[in-house]
């Protein structure tokens, strides 16, 4: 074992320790983006402001996520002896006054927006938070720290095990840390699934120095923010994995492109950046080994391709994010053609768990094919949008009604879209499929990073293809003509389609752009039409009556529905033609009417007057 | 933010970039935060500093939807266009914001007082649908509630 490292680590213990024997009662307060977008700097205020304006002796630190996106901002309080810890949902600024006057003033709790006891006995109010039926079956190993840790405090990682697996991979030969990778199975979790002990084995061969890592924190799958999670709540798991890729390739240099719609993302990675580097395990001669490895932060500029990864070592490299043409690989010719692994923030992360417990530990969590846990994010027509992380082969359906808490009202579930806009979509009718590897690839589809989003019967299958052939339109770096103008093509149709012009002929157009597309340089490409071609294989129907009926089912594409008013008397009319964008609703003396060259079928009348305005069928 | 950037500021601020390490991005999104627009003479002289040619800067410019080439509107409504956001009404939101602005996505006022925004998901799917105005998510949208955000960012509430 390093001396370095053991003093270190023993010193941020105790410290650690010191920390929860104060005495006093301790409040964390999480602030991810989700919880921010729910006021969770203003709850954080008021708890300083309530906790000084009383007098209170009380630690307040800030946190990670707990995965319960929805009920932000969490907040938990450990009792001044150190004995008890529970977590409270939905403290938000106007709750915080009598929250801090039952928890902290009388030292009691508030069941009324408790989720469960982290440590301690469990009473009658309050269960144990791991009973809690959102957590019951998550196995919580990449987010072991989520939520309990302060991300930007080395310490608190260091304390509880943190940079342990670097550690002893520093001491290992970089064949014995890529056995190890091996052995533990662990799959590339971007959604391709390629052994990473493999793709860094390539790195290790390769025969150019110096060589770089390169970490895909660009997450550009809407839908998904699992690494979000995770570069929020443990920014540090992230960086030891990649100080252990380092190891077992001898890279000197890595790079976290993340994406610029996460400001909080990139200030705690820099933030840990720094303190790693002043604890010396980043830059030269870490931790007196000889060894050198150094981390860079860079920042994306909105982009989907450069989530491919050589569109990602092109953006860094200084040109637009266009994916290159392979051969050469990345670990032969990646950032400045020199020898390059890029993995995804996920990958990386699991490394120190492999590297601390061991390879089998690490798989034996289940039987399935695909090894460890995955961490996923539900939303869509979901009521309770949040980040869990399971081992593989749970059912889609139960990730949906366990985590999910079902759709909105119990409607009946139409289908779901796996994993990021080139994954496709799949009916309710592949519920039952495990999430794994396996059963996805032999639909022609892939699981993507992680962001699973259901939809229920309101929504209509060709507005989503015509949603995600735009975004891959709007993406496409231009290189291909297949793709560039596959996808203006496929956009064309769907347009047309959805506002009543479809034809017979264009559903084999599709199979056309299908096939032609396919043959695109890179998955940008070549998947771009897998949402129509699973739409046309589960949903034709659907597909059939747009075009030859003239109806859209569900009532809800623009171009195939009208607006009427069905009671002209109704007093909320009046309201209706106030919020009306276009000024559409016209008071025609004792009545209103909708004058229909003037709507936009944006349904804002329908919001407000939900009894007056009733939804028609356009052309039928 | 600053006013009109000076060429001889232009050339501190990005005096220490090298495009050898990959500091092209890095560059212009500095360029961006300080002047919330990359101009033309900013690109004249990031390419001097770069060692190459503005066209090539202006490719990255033009490829990256985050770079703006005019400075931005005082208020400015983004509408994100995630999956979560559009199955839940999404679209009916935007195409009630461009009415009610009359704007396009991506495109501002004349006199530059408010503009619209193509937004990308940023994982905070709790809160679909939702805008962010001026930065901050608006969340659990309804067309009406848009319309009424839209009007007063226009003025006309």
């Amino acid at each position: 074992m390093n001396d370095r490292f053991t003093a270190i680590a023993a010193e941020a213990r105790e410290g650690w320790e010191a920390s929860r024997a104060s005495g006093r009662e301790q409040v964390n307060v999480c602030l991810d983006t989700s919880s921010l977008a729910r006021g969770g700097a203003e709850t954080l205020a008021a708890l300083q402001e309530a906790v000084a304006a009383k007098g209170l002796n009380v630690d307040i630190q800030t946190t990670g996520s707990w995965g319960f996106c929805w009920l932000e901002p969490t907040v938990s309080v450990r009792s001044a002896a150190g004995t008890r810890t529970v977590l409270y949902h939905s403290i938000t600024p106007d709750r915080v006054e009598e929250f801090v006057q039952a928890t902290l003033v009388e030292a009691g709790e508030f069941p009324e927006l408790a989720l469960g006891v982290v440590e301690g006995a469990p009473s009658d109010a309050i269960g144990m938070l791991d009973d809690h039926p959102f957590m019951q079956g998550q196995i919580r190993r990449l987010m072991a720290n989520c939520g309990q840790i302060d991300p930007e405090n080395i310490d608190h990682y260091l304390a509880n095990g943190g940079y342990e697996g670097f550690v002893k991979s520093l001491d290992m030969e970089p064949e014995a840390i890529i056995e190890v990778m091996l052995e533990s199975g662990l799959g590339g979790r971007g959604g391709a699934g390629f052994p990473a002990g493999r793709k860094w084995d390539f790195l290790r061969n390769a025969t150019a120095e110096p060589r770089y890592l390169v970490c895909n924190a660009d997450e550009g799958d809407p839908g998904a923010w699992v690494n979000r999670i995770l570069m929020e709540s443990d920014p540090h798991l992230i960086i030891e994995g990649m100080l252990i890729a380092a190891m077992a390739t001898n890279a000197v240099e890595g790079y976290i492109y993340i994406r610029h719609e996460y400001p909080l993302s990139i200030e705690r990675m820099n933030v840990a950046v720094e303190q790693a580097r002043e604890r010396g395990f980043l830059g030269e001669d870490v931790l007196g080994s000889g060894k050198t490895f150094d981390l860079v932060v860079f920042v994306g500029a909105g982009s989907y391709v450069c989530g491919e990864e050589t569109g990602l070592i092109n953006s860094i490299d200084g040109y637009r994010g266009m994916p290159r043409i392979r051969p050469p690989f990345p670990a032969q010719a990646g950032l400045w053609n020199l020898p390059t692994n890029v993995n995804n923030v996920e990958t990386y992360a699991n490394a120190p768990l492999v590297l601390r417990h061991g390879a089998e530990w690490w798989s034996g969590v289940s039987d399935d094919e695909a090894k460890g846990t995955k961490m996923f994010t539900i939303s869509g027509a979901v009521n309770q949008p949040g980040c869990v992380e399971i081992p593989f082969g749970l059912s889609v359906r139960d990730l949906l009604e366990k985590y999910g808490g079902g759709t909105p009202g119990g409607a009946p579930l139409k289908g779901y879209q796996p994993g990021g806009p080139l994954s496709g979509v799949l009916s309710a009718e592949e519920a039952d499929l495990p999430l794994t590897l396996a059963p996805f690839r032999d639909r022609g589809l892939f699981l993507g990073s992680g962001g699973i989003v259901f939809f229920d019967e309101t929504t209509s299958v060709v507005d989503l293809c015509t949603y995600f052939l735009s975004f891959a339109e709007d993406e496409s770096c231009g290189r291909c003509t297949t793709c560039f103008q596959g996808t203006q093509r496929a956009v064309e149709i769907l347009r047309r389609i959805g506002n009543g012009g479809g034809r017979d002929s264009d559903l084999d157009k599709f199979e056309d752009l299908i096939q032609t597309m396919t043959w695109s340089n890179c998955l940008h490409g070549s998947f771009a039409m897998t949402t129509v071609k699973l739409a046309l294989r589960y949903f034709r129907e659907e597909f059939e009556t747009l075009i030859r009926e003239k109806r859209d089912p569900t009532r809800s594409l623009p171009g195939m529905i009208t607006y009427e008013i069905t009671s002209p008397g109704d007093p909320a009319l009046a309201e209706a033609a106030a919020i009306c964008p276009t000024e559409a609703i016209v008071d025609a003396g004792s009545r209103f009417e909708i004058v229909d060259e003037l709507c936009i079928r944006c349904g804002a009348c329908a919001e407000v007057a939900p009894s007056a305005v009733t939804v028609r069928d356009r052309f039928v | 933010m600053a006013a009109e950037p000076t060429t001889r500021e232009l050339r501190e601020l990005v005096a220490e970039y090298e495009f050898e390490r990959g500091h092209l991005l890095p560059a212009l999104i500095e360029i961006q935060e300080r002047y919330g627009y990359v101009s033309p003479e900013a690109i004249e002289v990031l390419a001097r500093q770069m060692r190459t040619t503005p066209a090539l800067v202006y490719g990255a410019v033009s490829f990256y939807a985050d770079f703006r080439t005019e400075p931005p509107p005082e208020r400015e409504i983004a509408w994100c266009s995630g999956p979560a956001c559009r199955i839940l009404g999404g679209d009916r939101i935007r195409e009630a914001l461009q009415h009610t602005l009359g704007l396009a996505l991506d495109s501002q006022s004349e006199d530059g007082a408010y503009g619209l925004r193509l937004g990308q998901c940023n994982g905070t799917c709790s809160e679909a649908p939702q805008v962010w105005l001026d930065g901050e998510v608006v969340g659990d949208l309804t067309v009406a509630k848009a319309v009424a955000i839209a009007r007063d960012v226009k003025g006309d509430a």
